[in-house]
C-alpha cells in the first residue's frame, strides 16, 4: 500500500512535469500551426541566466525562481519575434525546421558562451527533501511540482475562458484570420502564446533545476522531446491532450520502471516509447485530436 | 412591412439625396489578386453613409474577392478610401479598428466558443465594457433564440442562428460600414426573409452596408444602390428602382452569355 | 520491340542523372590526381552522406514530411553488415558475450550484405505500415521515437553492439571505386523514382493531399512505398559505412547525424535529388572550413583559439536562413540538366 502511493506520486510528478512542457508545446502549435523544437533550449535558457543571476545577484531562492520564469517568458517572446515571424504562415515542415535549426543554434551557442561540462546551481535543491508521513516516504518536491502543475492548468483554465485575449487564443486555433478581422492584433495573439509557453517553461525549469542542480547545453533537449511525444498521443495542438499525454507518459514510465526487471532500467525509455507508438497505430491522430472543420458549414 | 411600391419611392428619394451625403466607401480602379491570378479587373463601387449598396453576380464573378480587399485578406491594387482616408496601407485588424466589420462568407462564427463569447469576441477591441454589455443584451433581446443558446457551443447552433450571431458579432465593433457576405446561403426562405428583415432594421438605423448577395430579389429589394459584377468587372449599375425586381438578370446571374 | 516506354521527364531524369555522375566522377578523379591519402577517408564519408541525403530525398524530399529515424536504419545494417561479416576469430574477441552463436559464424560480404538489406528492408516495411498512414506531424514524432528505441536498444544490448564502444575488426571490404560505383547507381535509383508513376503521384500527394486523394492516388501505397526505397539506401550506406572503416559504434547513429543530413537535404533543396548531392557537397565542404577553424587554426601567423560548436552553429544557421529565404532551397524544385538547359 505504501509502495502504491509511493510510486502513485512518482507517476503524478513525472506526468507533471511532462503535462507543464507539453501545454507550452500545444499552445504555439495550436495557435500557429508551429511545432516549437526550440522550447527545449527556452528552459536551457532559464537555467542558464539562473546561474549568472546567481553569481551576480543573489542567492536568494526567491529572487531566483522568479528570475527563472521571468527569464523563460522573454526568451520565448524574443524567440518568436526574431526567428519565427518570418516564417510565420509558412507551411508545417518549412515551420518545424526552422526551429530545429534554432534549437541547434541556441544549443551551439550555449556551447561556445557557457560549457560543454556541467556548470553547478544549486540554489533550488532544498526543495527536494524527503518528508515521512507514518511509513511512506515522499519527495516533497513532487508534491510541490504536482500541486504547481494542477495551479497552472487552473489558471491557464481561466485565462483561457475569462480574458479576451484567452479567448482570441482560443478563437485563433480555430480560424486566425476571423480573430484579426475582429479587430485583434495578430501580433498580441502569438506573442501572449508564447509568453504563456514560456511561463510554463519556466515553471518546469524550477523543478528541473531543483532535481539536478547543473546546467548543460542540451538539458533541455531530453525533456522536450517526451513532451513533443506526450502532446502527440494526446493529440498535437489539443490543450487536454497535451495534459494526458504528459500524465500518461508519466505513469507510464513509472509502471514500465516497476515492471521491468532491474537490469533493463535503461530500456525503460525505449519501452515507453514503443508503448506510444502502439497508441499512433490505434489512433493516428491522437487520443483527443482537436476537431477539424472539413468544408463549409453552409 | 411598407409595400413593395412605397418602399420605392422612398429609396429612391434616398438615392438622390445620398449623393449629397458623405462618401463612407469610394473605391477606384481596384484589382483583386489571389496569388498570380487576377480575379477583380479594376472596379469603381462608392458607397454613401446611410446607404445599402447590392453587389450582385454570378459564382466566381470577384464579389467576395472584392470585400476581401476592402477587409484587407486579399492583395489588391487601386485606391480605396473610407470617409476620405486611404486605407489600402492598413493592416487588418486596424482596418476593422477605423469602422469596417463584416460577415463573411460562410458565416465563420468561432464554433469552440460559446455564443456569448463570440459576441465577445465582435467587441474584443472595444474599451468600453459597460456599454459592451448593455449592447449585447440588446442583441439577445432582437434575437431571442441566441439568448436561449447562449452559454451554448457557436457551432451547434442552425445555419440561421449562425448568420444572426455573425452580424451581431460584425455590429459590436460598432463599425461604420457593415460588410455582408451572402447572408442567404444556404438558408430556408422564411430564414432568408427573417435575415432580410434584419437588414431591413438596420438600414432604417442609418447603419451603412454593402450586401453581397446572390439572391437578386431579396438583395435589390432592401437596397439604395447596386452593381452588378461579372468575371471581375462591373457590367452595370443603378438606383434598385431601375432593376424592378430583377427577374431580367437571369442572363448576367447565372452567368449565361446570350 | 519496345523496351522501356520513358516519357520526356522520365528521359530528362536519365539525363541529369548522367550528368550528376559526371560530377561526382569529376570529384574523385580529382582526388586520384591531386589528393592525398589521407583524403580518401574524407571522400568515402561524403559520399556515405550522399547516399543517406539522396535515400532521405526519396521520401522525406518527394513526400514532404520531415522523418528523422534515418540514422536508425543505417545503424542497424552497419551493425549486421558488420556483425555477419567479421571474421570469428576477431569476434571471439570484440563479441566475447554475443548470444544466439553470433560470434561463432561468419559470411561473405556480399550474403553480411544482402542479410543486412533483407532485415533492414523488412524493418522498414513493419515501419513503414503505419508511418504512412500518420499524418505530418505524427510521422516526425514517430521518426524521433524509432531513433530513440533503436539507439536505447544499441547502448542497451551491448552484448550485441557494444553501445558506445567500438566494434572493431570489421574487414575493410569496401574502397572509393566501390563507393563511387554505389553512389552514381543510387542517384539514378533516387531519379528515376521521382520521375516514375509513383515519384509523381507521391509529390502530387505531398502538394494537395486531398486532391490527390480525390484524383484517385493511392497515397497510403505511395508513402509506403517510398518509405521502404528510402531505407534500402540507409541500408546501404550503413553496409558501405561498416566494410569501410573497421569499426563502428552507436554513437554515431543519432541525434548529430541526423542535423547533418538534414540541414544537406534542405540546403539543396529537399524536392530534386540535384539538391541532395549539392547540399551534401557544400555542406561537406563548408564543415571541413569550419572544422579546420574551430581547431584554433594558425593563419598567416596569427593563432585563433578553439571555438567547439561552431560546426554546430553553422548548421543551425543554414537551417533557419534556408528556411527563411529559400525555402525550397538552392536547387527550388529543378534539377540538374534545367541548369543546363537554361544556359543554352
Amino acid at each position: 500500500m505504501d509502495y502504491l502511493i509511493q510510486q502513485s506520486l512518482n507517476a503524478l510528478s513525472f506526468g507533471a512535469e511532462y503535462a507543464l512542457i507539453a501545454l507550452g508545446l500545444a499552445i504555439v502549435f495550436s495557435i500557429m500551426g508551429l511545432v516549437n523544437f526550440a522550447h527545449g533550449e527556452v528552459i536551457a535558457f532559464g537555467g542558464y541566466s539562473m546561474v549568472i543571476m546567481g553569481t551576480l545577484l543573489t542567492n536568494n531562492p526567491l529572487v531566483l525562481m522568479v528570475g527563472v520564469v521571468v527569464a523563460c517568458v522573454f526568451a520565448s517572446v524574443a524567440l518568436e519575434r526574431v526567428a519565427f515571424r518570418t516564417v510565420r504562415g509558412a507551411d508545417l515542415t518549412t515551420g518545424l525546421l526552422t526551429a530545429f535549426g534554432v534549437s541547434i543554434i541556441l544549443q551551439n551557442l550555449f556551447l561556445l558562451f557557457g560549457s560543454p561540462r556541467p556548470i553547478a546551481a544549486t540554489q533550488f535543491i532544498f526543495l527536494d527533501q524527503t518528508i515521512a508521513l507514518g511509513s511512506i516516504r515522499i519527495s516533497s518536491l513532487q508534491v510541490y511540482e504536482t500541486l504547481t502543475t494542477i495551479l497552472a492548468i487552473l489558471a491557464l483554465m481561466f485565462f483561457l475562458r475569462r480574458t479576451t485575449l484567452g479567448m482570441a487564443m482560443r478563437a485563433a486555433a480555430l480560424d486566425f484570420e476571423m480573430v484579426r478581422l475582429c479587430g485583434v492584433r495578430a501580433n498580441r495573439v502569438i506573442a501572449g502564446a508564447f509568453a504563456i509557453s514560456g511561463l510554463l517553461a519556466g515553471l518546469a525549469c524550477i523543478f528541473i533545476m531543483a532535481r539536478r542542480g547543473s546546467v548543460q547545453p542540451h538539458m533541455g533537449f531530453d525533456p522536450v522531446l517526451v513532451a513533443f511525444v506526450a502532446c502527440v498521443i494526446g493529440g498535437f495542438g489539443s490543450l487536454p491532450g497535451a495534459v494526458l499525454g504528459g500524465f500518461l507518459l508519466g505513469i507510464t514510465e513509472v509502471a514500465v520502471l516497476i515492471l521491468l526487471p532491474q537490469s533493463a532500467g535503461g530500456l525503460a525509455h525505449a519501452v515507453v516509447f514503443a508503448l506510444v507508438a502502439l497508441v499512433l497505430i490505434w489512433r493516428p491522430d491522437g487520443i483527443l485530436s482537436p476537431a477539424r472543420e472539413k468544408g463549409d458549414k453552409i | 412591412m411598407t409595400p413593395i411600391c412605397q418602399d420605392r419611392t422612398v429609396r429612391a428619394r434616398k438615392a438622390t439625396l445620398a449623393a449629397k451625403k458623405t462618401r463612407m466607401l469610394e473605391i477606384k480602379q481596384l484589382k483583386v489578386f489571389h496569388g498570380m491570378i487576377e480575379a477583380v479587373h479594376g472596379i469603381d463601387v462608392s458607397v454613401s453613409e446611410g446607404q445599402c449598396v447590392s453587389l450582385l453576380g454570378p459564382n466566381g464573378a470577384g464579389k467576395t474577392s472584392t470585400l476581401s480587399a476592402i477587409t484587407g485578406t486579399a492583395r489588391s491594387t487601386g485606391s480605396m478610401r473610407l470617409l476620405g482616408e486611404d486605407i489600402t496601407q492598413i493592416s487588418i485588424e486596424d482596418r476593422c479598428r477605423k469602422g469596417i466589420a463584416i460577415s463573411p462568407e460562410g458565416r465563420r462564427i468561432f464554433g469552440n466558443l460559446s455564443v456569448r463569447d463570440n459576441m465577445l469576441m465582435g467587441g474584443a477591441m472595444r474599451k468600453d465594457r459597460a456599454a459592451l454589455l448593455s449592447e449585447m443584451d440588446e442583441w439577445f433581446g432582437r434575437f431571442p433564440i441566441l439568448g436561449e443558446r447562449a452559454e451554448q457551443m457557436a457551432g451547434t447552433l442552425s445555419g440561421g442562428e449562425q448568420q444572426m450571431l455573425a452580424i451581431a458579432r460584425a455590429l459590436l465593433s460598432r463599425p461604420r460600414i457593415l460588410l455582408l457576405d451572402e447572408p442567404s446561403l444556404g438558408l430556408a426562405p422564411q430564414i432568408v426573409a427573417k435575415i432580410f428583415e434584419i437588414i431591413r432594421e438596420l438600414k432604417a438605423r442609418e447603419i451603412t452596408i454593402l450586401l453581397v448577395e446572390q439572391n437578386a430579389a431579396a438583395a435589390i429589394g432592401v437596397s439604395d444602390k447596386v452593381y452588378i459584377l461579372n468575371n471581375g468587372v462591373i457590367t452595370r449599375q443603378g438606383t434598385a428602382s431601375d432593376f424592378g425586381d430583377g427577374s431580367d438578370l437571369m442572363d448576367e446571374l447565372t452567368g449565361v452569355h446570350s | 520491340m519496345k523496351l522501356l516506354a520513358l516519357n520526356s521527364a522520365q528521359r530528362q531524369g536519365l539525363l541529369g542523372s548522367a550528368l550528376l555522375s559526371l560530377v561526382i566522377l569529376a570529384i574523385v578523379g580529382a582526388y586520384y590526381l591531386w589528393g592525398e591519402s589521407y583524403q580518401a577517408r574524407m571522400l568515402y564519408a561524403v559520399f556515405v552522406n550522399l547516399l543517406v541525403v539522396v535515400g532521405l530525398q526519396v521520401f522525406t524530399g518527394n513526400a514532404n514530411i520531415t522523418s528523422f529515424s534515418h540514422a536508425a536504419f543505417m545503424g542497424i545494417s552497419a551493425y549486421v553488415a558488420a556483425i555477419c561479416v567479421t571474421p570469428m576469430a576477431m569476434k571471439v574477441i570484440s563479441l566475447p558475450d554475443a548470444p544466439w552463436g553470433l560470434n561463432a559464424f561468419e559470411l561473405s560480404a556480399v550474403s553480411s550484405a544482402l542479410l543486412a538489406l533483407l532485415i533492414t528492408g523488412l524493418l522498414g516495411l513493419a515501419t513503414g505500415l503505419f508511418m504512412a498512414r500518420l499524418t505530418g506531424v505524427g510521422v516526425t514524432i514517430v521518426s524521433i521515437a524509432i531513433l530513440v528505441i533503436v539507439h536505447s536498444i544499441f547502448l542497451y544490448r551491448t552484448d550485441i553492439f557494444k553501445g558506445n564502444q567500438a566494434l572493431f575488426g570489421i574487414p575493410k571490404i569496401f574502397d572509393l571505386p566501390q563507393m563511387t560505383v554505389l553512389v552514381i547507381v543510387a542517384i539514378f535509383f533516387a531519379r528515376m523514382f521521382r520521375e516514375s508513376a509513383v515519384g509523381l503521384k507521391l509529390r502530387a500527394s505531398a502538394d494537395d493531399e486531398v486532391g490527390a486523394r480525390a484524383m484517385g492516388v493511392d497515397v497510403f501505397r505511395v508513402r509506403l512505398i517510398a518509405w521502404v526505397i528510402g531505407t534500402l539506401f540507409f541500408a546501404a550506406a550503413g553496409i558501405a559505412y561498416a566494410f569501410y572503416l573497421g569499426t563502428i559504434s552507436a554513437r554515431p547513429f543519432y541525434f548529430n547525424f541526423v542535423f547533418l543530413t538534414v540541414s544537406m537535404l534542405i540546403l539543396g533543396g529537399l524536392r530534386s535529388v540535384t539538391g541532395a548531392v549539392f547540399g551534401t557537397l557544400l555542406i561537406s565542404i563548408g564543415l571541413e572550413l569550419v572544422r579546420w577553424l574551430e581547431t584554433g587554426p594558425n593563419i598567416g601567423g596569427i593563432k585563433f583559439p578553439e571555438v567547439l560548436g561552431l560546426s554546430g552553429l553553422l548548421l543551425g544557421v543554414v537551417i533557419v536562413a534556408v528556411m527563411a529565404f529559400m525555402p525550397n532551397g538552392i536547387m527550388g524544385n529543378r534539377e540538374i540538366e534545367e541548369l543546363v538547359k537554361r544556359k543554352r
